[in-house]
């Protein structure tokens, strides 16, 4: 447009195109004033007739006159026409504007152009909100009065020895516990004019437990690192609450997080180096990255297994046990590992255990390999590894005899919804045994062939099987611990009957028993 | 200790004030160094920043405009904003009644905005230089205004008069800052080969008289002020360092230098001449105490150089 110099033309474009962009706000003061197109067309119709009358009644030679009544009146340029070769182009001016919309046709996208008035409209309702002086040029003369009045000299007077308030405020605070974050205030977000910010929930989990209610609100330029997102967010702390120590930004790491608070312990933290922009995370916890390897030793992603693939008593063959157990490490996992991972975390996270002082209750969710005596009824025991994980427990014989066929070791694998049971039996000198109750036919999850119809008559008469475990007495105690708390948190339907059934037989005993007493 | 929300509208009237090339301009609460507020200057860099007479409002110059900024409110937009002038606004400052309102800039004029309230007349006025403007400032008798720039000439503009007179106190070299103690005896300038000439005014007639020449700085100088005890003077410069002098000898009293510190752009005394801020390009204001000569405090914030602030104090 810059390109054309008619104004008459221009006001006329601005008036009669779509005007998809203008910074200036030039466009809208035209659109707002008068139609001075309109005006122009009038006068350039007044013009012309003049014009034309005066070339009429103008003496002159004879070719004039005739050729001028046969040309139009159009051919007449005047000073007040829009553009005087408009006509000739191709481009009507009647249907210019209307040619523009074509231009756009049907496919226009009307949601950027909504997107694009809502923040012109922003801007306007902002631009209201500011007086805009204008320098007046100022009146050639002001009278001596005048002058004397506006510009009036007065007597400087030696300004009087003041105290200062913030000399006093300074003395009043001379502790800053920010003050080491201070480097990490440039990272900043709110009222960054043109760069791009994001805004992170960050949970705070090393301040004592009152403190952890409300996740501290930062907003960082989107180019800041997470190491400084951290120590942004320790600045905010501290500024928030000049009464809580954090320690130094280097212990500190920022792990996943849900909306209430809960950190995903599972996961590592966030890379340190790499720019907030790169996560997709809003929610984020605080964690000290000393306190997370002691809570987890191994940390093994989340693995997803084919259920598919996974067997119920598979009876192994001997030989390929040995690779079977390396094997195992995958096997864990439904769809609701996660859930499951949560309300541990919240388990123990609740009672304090974790954090803040001794061994967890679970002292790492992920797989957990022991080796034990599984114990037969009428022969020797065997040795197997027990993997037990918060979705499974799995018995993998480790094999001594390879020839003896009668002996030869099952592999067992029991979806943590068919346990019902574990306790410990016997403390020996040297050895503990402990029992796993399990039901077969509550392990729908893992074996197809059950459906939900069918099942249920199953659960009418539910059978309970059980193995019985023999190893040293600190590893059984811990075994036991692992896999009641897990089957707690589960609280599986299976877990629930075998409950149910196990006290209406105390209670029959019970009252059997005060039966026997009244009597 | 409370830290946040205490604003100057919060009963307390320090106000410190930094802007720069980062188009925002920052309000911190001076003494914990936490900033309260961003506020937005679009387009341009903050060539000057200047608090107006009541202390509710902060005057920000920069490319094409001067804008006003409330200080008590929490609105990040200037709520006047000064228009029409067409290059650079490099200086803003306001007569002590807050009547009317000093600019200079690079279009070559110093400017008189009327700031009046129902006023009978208008008192605009417009003083042409042949250079650019790069130093604005009123003498404390609010009736002359002292304009250098890039000629290397100091115009002693006479408001009521009209009259003008000339100092050149170095040839090929810009006028980079000029400062009026507050007694009105004292003017100094510093020019961007990094001198400092100092006139007495206090004389009768009272004419400026050379007094001192000191070679401030190695490098291009930015700034003079001077505290309002008039026993200080400070200098600051490219060369990394603000220069505290003493104006009974004109001895040097403190050399402010930090190891991140680079250009020091501005700088102003706490009214008791104690204290010192400084504003500087590594994007950090500091607070600095005079007597010590340690750092009290840094305000970090900003994401580009700091190159003007404003200072407020308040009596107690």
């Amino acid at each position: 447009m810059a390109t054309y110099d008619n104004k008459a033309w221009l006001l006329k474009n601005i008036r009669d195109a779509f005007i998809a962009t203008d910074d200036t706000g030039l466009c809208e003061i035209v659109m707002a004033g008068e139609d001075f197109s309109k005006i122009f067309q009038t006068k350039a119709i007044e013009e012309k007739k003049r014009m034309k009358n005066r070339i009429i009644n103008r003496p002159s030679t004879s070719k004039g006159r005739d050729s001028f009544a046969e040309d139009d009146e159009r051919d007449i340029a005047t000073l007040f026409d829009p553009y005087p070769d408009m006509e000739d182009s191709d481009e009507d001016p009647m249907y210019g504007s209307w040619f523009r919309h074509e231009e756009f046709g049907g496919h226009r996208q009307r949601s950027n152009t909504a997107q694009w008035l809502d923040k012109k409209e922003l801007a306007l309702k902002k631009a209201a909100k500011i007086k805009v002086v204008k320098w007046e040029e100022p009146y050639p003369q002001l009278t001596e009065d005048q002058k004397a009045e506006a510009f009036k000299k007065v007597e400087v007077k030696r300004p009087q020895k003041q105290k200062s308030l913030l000399t006093e405020q300074l003395e009043k605070c001379p502790d800053l516990p920010h003050r080491q974050y201070l480097e990490y205030a440039k990272f900043d977000g709110t009222a960054q004019l043109g760069l791009p910010t994001k805004v992170f929930k960050i949970f705070m989990t090393t301040v004592p437990e009152k403190h952890q209610n409300y996740p501290v609100i930062v907003c960082v330029i989107a180019s800041a690192k997470i190491k400084d997102l951290i120590g942004f967010t320790c600045y905010k702390y501290s500024i928030e609450h000049p009464d809580i120590t954090l320690g130094s930004v280097h212990d500190y790491g920022l792990c996943i997080a849900e909306d209430d608070g809960e950190v995903d312990w599972a996961f590592p933290c966030l890379d340190n180096n790499e720019p907030c922009s790169k996560f997709g995370f809003t929610c984020l916890g605080l964690i000290d990255t000393k306190q997370k390897d002691k809570i987890i030793q191994v940390t093994t992603p989340i693995p997803d297994i084919d259920m598919g693939h996974s067997v119920f008593c598979f009876p192994k063959a001997p030989d390929s046990g040995q690779s079977n157990i390396n094997s195992t490490k995958q096997h864990t996992g439904g769809s609701d590992t996660s859930e499951i991972m949560k309300a541990m975390y919240s388990v123990t996270e609740g009672k304090g255990l974790g954090f803040q002082s001794g061994p967890p209750l679970t002292d790492a969710p992920q797989d957990k390999l022991y080796r034990v005596q599984l114990l037969h009824k009428v022969r020797a025991s065997t040795p197997v590894q027990l993997c037990i994980t918060l979705d499974q427990i799995e018995v993998v014989p480790l094999v001594t005899q390879k020839h003896a066929f009668w002996s030869r070791p099952k592999y067992f694998l029991h979806s943590m919804n068919s346990v019902a049971w574990c306790q410990i039996l016997e403390a020996k000198s040297n050895k503990t045994s402990f029992r796993i109750v399990y039901s077969p036919s509550h392990d729908t999850a893992f074996n197809d062939s059950y459906t939900a119809g069918n099942s249920s008559a199953f659960q009418a008469t539910a059978i309970y099987k059980k193995h019985d475990f023999e190893c040293d007495h600190d590893t059984a105690r811990r075994i036991v611990d692992k896999v009641n708390t897990i089957l707690d948190l589960r609280n599986s339907p299976c877990r629930r009957e075998y409950k149910n059934t196990k006290e209406k037989k105390l209670h029959t005993r019970r009252s059997f028993h005060t039966k026997q007493l009244k009597s | 200790m409370t830290m946040s929300g205490d604003g100057p509208a919060g009963g307390s009237q320090v106000a410190l004030v930094t802007g720069g090339y980062d188009h925002t301009i920052k309000l911190w609460q001076a003494h914990s160094g936490v900033c309260l507020r961003t506020m937005q200057h679009p387009d341009s860099q903050v060539n000057d920043l200047e608090i107006n007479p009541s202390g509710q409002m902060v005057a920000a110059c920069g490319y094409q405009h001067i804008r006003m900024y409330d200080l008590a409110s929490a609105n990040p937009d200037p709520i006047i904003n000064f228009d029409g002038v067409t290059k650079n606004v490099s200086r803003v400052g306001f007569q002590e009644n807050g009547q009317w309102m000093y600019t200079g800039g690079e279009d070559c004029t110093a400017r008189i905005w009327d700031l009046r309230a129902g006023r009978q007349f208008q008192c605009q006025r417009i003083f042409q230089v042949p250079a650019p403007v790069n130093a604005v400032v009123l003498h404390p008798d609010q009736s002359q205004i002292m304009v250098g720039g890039q000629s290397g000439i100091i115009h002693i503009w006479d408001l009521k008069t009209d009259h003008n007179e000339q100092l050149i106190p170095e040839a090929e070299a810009s006028i980079q800052d000029i400062a009026i103690d507050p007694e009105g005896k004292l003017m100094a300038c510093v020019n961007n080969k990094g001198n400092c000439y100092v006139w007495s005014l206090g004389g009768s007639p009272p004419r400026p008289v050379p007094k001192k020449h000191i070679q401030a700085h190695s490098k291009y100088a930015l700034r003079c002020n001077f505290s309002l005890d008039s026993t200080m003077l400070v200098t600051t410069s490219g060369d990394c360092s603000a220069k505290v002098w003493n104006t009974k000898d004109w001895t040097l009293k403190r050399e402010l230098r930090h190891d991140t510190q680079r250009w020091v752009w501005d700088a102003a005394f706490t009214i008791d001449s104690r204290y010192l801020f400084t504003g500087s390009s590594d994007s950090y204001a500091r607070l600095w105490d005079l007597e010590k000569g340690t750092l009290e405090r840094e305000y970090c914030g900003h994401q580009k150089p700091i190159t003007a602030l404003a200072f407020r104090d308040q009596a107690v």
